[in-house]
């Protein structure tokens, strides 16, 4: 690595000046102006500091941060920033920045630092391995001693182990590879993603007898172990580590017999990796390196050679017997280096958040609705726990033989993710359906074997989620969705907070009426604007109560999108007193008003994905807001079907808006009325007719219906046939709230108060309350 | 006293009564020694209508097998359904989805009308059946397993799990991932994935499992490029009796 190289991240072009300044320092500097160039220029080139800004277009700098700490921990990042804030302070320090500097700062004082934290790293490398040579001397680890061995002296190496032992290696085996015997050295791959079958299965077989009998008046056991010399060549560090948790579970505590003479048996050549599996995630899981638990380890360091670690006195055994070996050069060391983190480049997946955080999170979570949604699809096939390599559940059984004398008892493969797996003799299922299943899958590798054995259940090698035919086995997907759930909660917590300071709960804000425009024979669309001129602040979705002096309150749905102005519109259909005397208002008026309240819809859940809106009615009111705050974003969306029905053609509202979205790019605009007129030329049907029209992908899009009540029950069946799931319908519903902060009840469904919790609710949360639809 | 076993053929290819045949010879010795065998086509000349448990392979297709199969049970304690076309109906119900005048026209020609034939069905669906012994064929390994717990008086331990489950543990490279398409994910594993190991794919003739999870692997299949006839045509080779054959309509 160049021992003054600097890359300055920064989309501020005055920050040219550090750069010239530190050049004329004597440092390397590159420049990148936004967190993608970045992370594109650290996969290619070393760097030994990065100066990097944290308001930076596209990604932020914190999102850079996080992923540069995956590719090159050992890289020192020095925070600027314009807005400082101690959250963001203590999140930089957090995820391992050095330091946190408020600009303006002098290019000299941040040469200076630059050089500092240059020399201070480099002191802490060689305090850190001082003390794993004193740490390791004393104790029984072999101290690491690495060599350089050629490919002739390895083949020969290899070839004389199999004479000796067993050998598993591995093989190409229909285009992808395998753990399998070989016969020659020449039988190996050595360069491969991953195996189809984890090393696991030669400690713990598939089928293994563990002890024989004879029954009769005077029976007889035996306990049987196998301790056939064996040989596992060519495994991966994460699948070392995998056997290291393995270790612990069955050699610690009780000791089982089989797997300790199994594993005391065999030996292990690891081999670095050179070519990640695209599924893998192994950095995250900090399981790309292994630090013990094999005998040998190769890294290929190109012409026909390899450097040899030797990990226990085993494999310096057998080295000293059959191989010859030498020293490293400078330049084979620093060439090992270089194959190491070439190779962790390369890695595409990562935790969206320290490992460490996995345990708290799931168990928080328990209840989180991605566990049902994305069981569904299992298909309780095991295959993500038999291609798992550490997964190690099992099942016992007995076997006679024909004479009904001798027996065998068996051990046989099982696991949590297998129907019958938690099934007692009375029939009873204690993990009977599929979600309770997936879920204790992911508690189990992410906290229950952590808990008890201080080591992830999960080495990210990738190979549930390629075997995953449903494509739901990755721990990783589940982690940072859950992960991603609790941001969204926590957004959603701050929403129903009021944007707006309260300081008397029910006193109105002073607005006027803007304009008045009349939708229809009974609604009329009022534009306000509060009388301090400030905006409203809402999100599409939110209502505010809104007052007419001396008549009364009504809770009403706003109507536009906050991107749009610092006035704001509700439509209101004249059905009461309060929308009666709205609409004999006109222009000018004062009115009061309270709010925003309520959620709103999920918009961070929604970006990304496609949408499907469906409106009943005046249930366009509110979806108008949302509509508008969409395409408005139009490029954080994918495509758009949006569904309108009303009564009649003289119901219809909003004409003029729905020919401009009905002409938005890539958005998909259908209509129908219950029942035509001598005019009326388009669909005739109710709602539910227009989705069977539609083109729509179920698994990546969020539908949003609002309408009368009967409309949702059909709409949802009909939503639920396309195989939605319940967490990616959003309805929003109507409730009487008189207060609009929690207080009065009115709007309470079960326990659950509209006003603050709703009116936009998925199917998730609505199926278990039973009040709701 | 030794339990009397007997075998009995119904419509079917005989290929299972074989196959619990290809048994070794310390095998067949020791199955001889814990049972009689008092009936057994393939075997023996000699018949007794005296046996406690009765063996029957194939499935129901013609009127005459009724009385024949309810005698059966009526005779014996144990009745194990044996193969694919006693266990689902096998291949035979294929023939269900075509009027029978037709078939028996296209098979017999101008003597049709010497024969006679019903919608095939599996045994369980004219008779109770207190064990099965699925695939086509089974495994002998499976038939002596059966055998052994009938024997012993235990229940067997047979696989609930589908075909993956064996097929993962085989080193199997998924029968998916090579670009093929198979119906092991909902089908009842217990064959030690003989097939897809053999380098096909799973033709589902275990029958489904318990609460198989058909609306994902049909949106797997269909994900991989099947259309609901393909994956209907190959879920009915050998379950068109069950319930996703009937899902069709």
């Amino acid at each position: 690595m160049p021992e003054n190289s600097v890359l300055i991240v920064d989309s501020d072009p005055a920050i040219r000046d550090t750069a010239t300044w530190l050049k004329g320092a004597g440092f390397r500097v590159s420049t990148a102006s936004t967190g993608e160039e970045a992370l594109n220029l650290i996969d290619n080139q070393d760097f030994s500091v990065m100066l990097l800004d944290m308001h930076l277009p596209g990604k932020h700098g914190l999102g850079v941060l996080r992923e540069v700490k995956v590719k090159r921990p050992w890289l020192q990042t020095i925070v600027t920033t314009d807005h400082p804030s101690v959250e963001s302070a203590t999140e930089a320090l957090r995820q391992g920045a050095v330091d946190y500097l408020v600009k303006p700062v002098s290019p000299q004082d941040l040469a200076q630092l630059v050089k500092d934290t240059i020399k201070s790293a480099a002191s802490k490398q060689k305090i850190a391995s001082i003390q794993i040579k004193a740490k390791a001397a004393p104790s029984k680890i072999i101290p690491q001693t690495t060599f350089v061995i050629s490919r002739d002296s390895l083949k020969n190496l290899v070839n004389s182990l199999i004479k000796e032992r067993q050998a598993i290696g591995v093989k190409a085996k229909q285009g992808k590879f395998s753990f399998d015997k070989i016969k020659s050295f020449d039988d190996l791959t050595l360069d491969y993603d991953v195996t189809v079958n984890p090393p696991s299965a030669f400690f713990i077989p598939a089928c293994e007898t563990i002890l024989r009998y004879k029954m009769g008046d005077n029976p007889e056991i035996t306990p049987v172990t196998d301790t056939t010399p064996r040989v596992l060549i060519g495994v991966h560090p994460d699948d070392i580590n995998a056997i290291n948790l393995l270790d612990e579970v069955f050699m610690t505590g009780n000791p089982d017999p089989n797997y300790t003479a199994r594993r005391q048996n065999t030996l292990i050549i690891g081999v670095d990796v050179l070519t990640p599996l695209p599924n893998s995630f192994a950095p995250s899981m900090s399981s790309h390196v292994a630090e013990s638990g094999f005998d040998l380890l190769l890294t290929d360091i190109g012409n026909a050679s390899y450097m040899v670690t030797v990990g226990s006195e085993a494999g310096a055994q057998v080295l000293a017997k059959y191989a010859q070996v030498r020293e490293p050069t400078v330049a084979e060391t620093a060439r090992q280096k270089q194959v190491r983190e070439e190779a962790l480049s390369k890695y595409r997946l990562f935790l969206d958040m320290p490992r460490e955080k996995i345990p708290h999170l799931l168990e928080n979570n328990y209840d989180n609705p991605y566990w049902l949604s994305r069981s569904e699809s299992c298909l309780n096939c095991g295959s993500c726990i038999m291609v798992c390599p550490t997964c190690f559940c099992f099942d016992v059984q007995d076997d006679v033989s024909l004479n009904m004398v001798d027996g065998e008892r068996v051990r046989k493969p099982d696991g949590c993710m297998l129907v019958d797996f938690s099934k007692v003799a009375a029939g009873a299922n204690f993990r009977g359906d599929k979600m309770s299943r997936f879920r204790h899958r992911m508690y189990h590798k992410g906290k229950y074997i952590l808990d008890r054995y201080g080591k992830f259940g999960c080495v990210g090698c990738g190979r549930c989620s390629v075997t995953c035919l449903a494509e739901i086995a990755s721990p990783l997907e589940a982690y940072n969705a859950i992960a991603a759930s609790e941001k969204t909660k926590e957004k959603a917590r701050r929403t129903i907070t009021n944007t707006r300071p309260e300081p008397e709960l029910y006193l109105p804000h002073l607005a006027n009426i803007e304009k008045v425009t009349a939708l229809s024979g009974r609604e009329k669309l009022l534009e306000f604007k509060l009388k301090d001129g400030t905006a409203l602040g809402h999100r599409p979705g939110q209502f505010v109560e809104v007052y007419v002096f001396g008549i009364g309150e009504s809770p009403i749905s706003l109507t536009s999108s906050p991107t749009r102005d610092h006035t704001f519109e509700v439509a209101v259909r004249n059905v009461g007193n309060v929308t009666g005397a709205l609409h004999r208002l006109e222009a000018g008026a004062p009115v009061g008003i309270r709010g925003p309240f309520g959620n709103g819809f999920p918009l961070e859940q929604m970006e990304g994905k496609d949408l499907l809106f469906i409106a009943g009615g005046i249930g366009i009111f509110p979806l108008r807001s949302l509509i508008q705050y969409v395409l408005d974003r139009r490029e954080s969306y994918g495509k758009i079907n949006l569904l309108f029905g009303a009564r009649s053609p003289a119901e219809r509202v909003f004409a003029d808006d729905m020919a401009e979205w009905a002409a938005a790019p890539d958005v998909t605009f259908m209509e129908t009325v219950d029942k035509g007129d001598e005019n009326w030329t388009g669909n005739v049907g109710v709602i539910t007719t227009l989705i069977p029209k539609i083109q729509f992908d179920p698994k990546r899009t969020v539908a949003v219906v609002v309408g009368p009540p009967i409309m949702y029950r059909f709409v949802i069946n009909e939503l639920k046939k396309r195989d939605m799931a319940d967490d990616n319908i959003i309805v929003s519903l109507e409730r009487k709230m008189k207060c609009g902060v929690g207080k009065c009840g009115n709007c309470q469904i079960n326990g659950v108060y509209v006003c603050q919790e709703g009116p936009v609710f998925s199917m998730t949360r609505l199926r278990t309350l039973r009040e709701a639809i | 006293m030794k339990p009397k076993v007997a075998f009995f053929d119904f419509t079917s290819c005989e290929g299972c009564q074989l196959d619990a045949l290809n048994l070794d010879v310390g095998e067949v010795l020791g199955l001889l020694g814990a049972v009689d065998i008092v009936n057994f086509r393939e075997v023996k000349t000699d018949r007794s209508d005296d046996y406690d448990i009765a063996f029957i392979e194939g499935s129901i297709t013609k009127e005459s097998e009724i009385p024949r199969i309810q005698a059966i049970r009526a005779q014996a304690k144990v009745l194990v359904a044996l193969g694919a076309c006693a266990c689902t109906g096998g291949v035979n119900c294929m023939k269900n989805a075509y009027p029978m005048e037709d078939l028996l026209k296209g098979v017999y020609g101008e003597c049709a009308e010497y024969y006679n034939t019903i919608p095939a069905r599996p045994v369980s669906a004219v008779v109770p059946v207190d064990a099965y012994i699925r695939g086509c064929p089974p495994t002998t390994a499976e038939f002596v397993n059966v055998v052994k717990s009938l024997l012993l008086g235990k229940r067997p331990d047979l696989p609930n799990y589908p075909v993956c489950t064996e097929c993962r543990i085989a080193g199997n490279v998924c029968v998916f991932q090579r670009g093929g398409t198979c119906i092991g994910p909902v089908t009842r594993g217990g064959c030690e994935a003989l097939c897809v190991s053999s380098g096909r794919f799973c033709w589902g003739c275990r029958g489904l499992v318990d609460d198989p999870n058909t609306n994902s692997e049909k949106d797997i299949l269909a994900r991989y490029g099947l259309t609901i006839d393909q994956i209907l045509e190959r879920f009915k080779i050998y379950n068109s009796y069950s319930e996703v054959s009937k899902c069709q309509s």
